[in-house]
């Protein structure tokens, strides 16, 4: 019988990929602590977090590389752990860093192995091999040694072997980290399509902005605990931007001068940093902690100050990452 | 019966299915191999050289205290050939399957393998099929070459039961690599465990020189030793000329110890694959 999701009680089709109050330790250490997850057919979850957030561990869990220590993981209505190959066969998974190709072989030689150890025979499997190179550009770098590959061309012929046998669940482990925008649009193309053609997808990154418009649940992981949960706008609900990069203008003055004249204006409700050259007329505008952005651009106005452009220091979604994890730019786990 | 025979027709198709990817796994090890090409064309000169090296060193030896074979007394290379030919193939047997699987773990391709729907003893038949088959083509292609460079006198009556003698101690190098490489995906390092029981195994084999010469315990002990057995047999056949009639024995000892060893091995690697697993540590190395 091929492995399928099961039926709740009240008829509907479980979840493809569900995670219930799952822990894992290594020792005293605890990398994921009662998460929850669940992906339906169809859907695009993210799974976002610092490193050493648990997200690899998350993915390991689900394919049944690691056990959980405790709680419930199921994919297709089974356990990893104890899957079938029937159910190893309708997952596919693009693992993180390049390290899981024979790099004296190459592409089309390794993605032909692969396919063959999914059951192909070697006609279909070269068939199969030369489509999913086609799908991530890679027709031409075919012949070439892995060794050779790039990077981003690593993490490309990763997504092909995962696209080989059109899996039912697809595990995506920071797909597009070091991938030029480009590659990485190509890719989250490419996902997407198989996420429409039906397949529930996991998708670990560190790299927030590109799940605005292509997950459609987010968890945020950090110290292993679920920190957020829900739609990519409710996590951009939750930042609240205190610096922004202004670009002022005032008559002949510029630099440090207009930057003193525009931080007299502010009254206290907030600091300007100089960005760039001397005669730069862009500044970070620290906003104090009870000032309003609206008041602070008012009190620049109203001074004869012209406010030229504003915006977010960082995306909004970056702003909620920190917000909900703690982490500030640049502070070291 | 009619419940049976689905359950059996669908174990023996999936069998069927896990040994088409074979030819997979030896193309690929083909192909790897082949993009070392030097490294073939050294190996068939360092086994040249190390065959000239025991033919100065048999110049010294007197023939007197070598054993005699089917009624003839051996010259020092044809026997010592037999040894080198046979401990060679144990040590490069039992390096390669013990490394196989650790190659994939450094590699980082192991992971990607166990994601496939493929069985575990696929993938460990599988990482060890290419060794299995060039490993016996290299042992003949020795054999042929001292032949003919040194003049070397091999029964030809003996080669097909020395070829028995070889395909079932193949098993037993096979069963002791496995267990290695259990103890390598346990323990991150295990090669100098494998040296150190492949020198034990050697010094107790008579590879290099006659048996008598050990202490009596040791004499012993070495009627145990699967590796003694083997020489001892291929030596009867090949220089010997026994035929059938001196390898019976041989096998019957051979066969179940053969079992025996791969027996053990699959079962040490999946406990140790479990373990691993348990622990989150398979991809570390």
């Amino acid at each position: 019988m091929e492995p399928g999701p099961a039926q709740r009680a009240d008829g509907a089709a479980a979840p493809v990929v569900e995670l219930v109050g799952v822990s894992r330790r290594f020792g005293a250490k605890t990398a994921l602590d009662d998460v929850s997850l669940a992906v339906d057919r169809g859907g695009i979850s993210g799974l976002i977090g610092p490193n050493g957030a648990g997200k690899t561990t998350l993915l390991r869990l689900l394919t049944g590389l690691l056990d959980p220590s405790s709680g419930s993981v199921r994919i297709l209505g089974h356990e990893p752990t104890r899957a079938s190959r029937a159910l190893r066969q309708r997952i596919g998974l693009v693992p993180s860093g390049d390290r899981s190709f024979y790099l004296r072989i190459s592409g089309i030689e390794n993605l032909v192995f692969f396919a063959r150890m999914h059951g192909l025979r070697r006609r279909a499997a070269l068939a199969e091999a030369r489509r999913a190179l086609e799908e991530v550009g890679l027709t031409d770098a075919g012949r070439r040694p892995v060794g050779e590959y790039s990077h981003g061309m690593q993490k490309r012929l990763s997504v092909a072997r995962a696209l080989l046998t059109r899996p039912d669940v697809m595990l995506v482990d920071e797909a597009t980290h070091d991938l030029d925008p480009g590659g990485a649009r190509r890719v989250r193309e490419l996902v997407a399509d198989i996420a429409g053609s039906g397949a529930a997808v996991v998708w670990a990154t560190q790299r927030l902005d590109e799940l605005r418009g292509f997950a459609d649940h987010v968890v945020l992981l950090s110290t292993g605990t679920v920190r957020f949960s829900g739609s990519v706008p409710d996590l951009v609900a939750q930042s609240v931007a205190r610096r922004y990069v202004v670009r002022l203008r005032n008559g002949g003055l510029d630099g440090e001068e207009l930057g003193a004249v525009a931080e007299r204006l502010l009254a206290g409700r907030g600091t300007l940093t100089m960005l760039g050259g001397g005669s730069s007329a862009d500044y970070l505008l620290s906003l104090s902690p009870d000032a309003v952005l609206g008041e602070a651009l008012a009190a620049l106005t109203q001074g004869r100050m012209d406010v030229l452009t504003c915006h977010e220091e960082r995306s909004e979604v970056e702003e909620a990452f920190l917000a909900l994890t703690g982490e500030e730019e640049g502070s070291e786990r | 019966m009619s419940a049976a025979t689905p359950v059996v027709a669908r174990r023996m198709s999936a069998a069927a299915g896990e040994l088409g990817k074979l030819p997979a796994f030896l193309r690929r090890d083909f192909l790897t191999a082949w993009s070392y090409r030097a490294a073939f064309f050294t190996d068939a000169a360092a086994l040249f050289l190390q065959a000239l090296s025991f033919y100065f060193v048999g110049l010294m030896v007197n023939p007197e205290v070598l054993p005699s074979y089917g009624g003839e007394r051996a010259t020092y290379l044809e026997f010592v050939a037999v040894g080198i030919a046979l401990s060679v193939f144990m040590h490069l047997g039992l390096g390669r399957v013990a490394t196989a699987i650790r190659n994939e773990q450094v590699i980082g391709t192991l992971e990607s393998l166990l994601m496939t729907p493929t069985a575990t003893a696929t993938i460990q038949i599988g990482s060890v099929v290419y060794d299995a088959v060039y490993i016996p083509i290299r042992t003949a292609m020795f054999f042929a070459v001292i032949g003919i460079a040194f003049g070397l006198h091999f029964e030809p009556s003996g080669f097909v039961p020395a070829l028995l003698v070889l395909l079932a101690f193949i098993p037993f190098v096979w069963g002791l690599g496995i267990m290695s490489a259990a103890a390598t995906l346990t323990f991150k390092r295990g090669t100098g465990g494998i040296s150190f029981g492949v020198a034990i195994l050697t010094l107790g084999s008579g590879a290099y020189f006659p048996l008598d010469l050990l202490p009596e315990w040791a004499q012993t002990a070495a009627e145990a030793n699967p590796l003694a057995i083997a020489i001892d047999a291929m030596r009867n056949a090949l220089l010997g000329g026994t035929g059938w009639s001196g390898i019976g024995q041989t096998l019957l000892l051979l066969v179940p110890l053969s079992a025996l060893s791969l027996w053990a091995g699959f079962m040490t690697f999946r406990t140790a694959l479990r373990r691993e697993r348990r622990r989150g540590s398979l991809g570390l190395y």
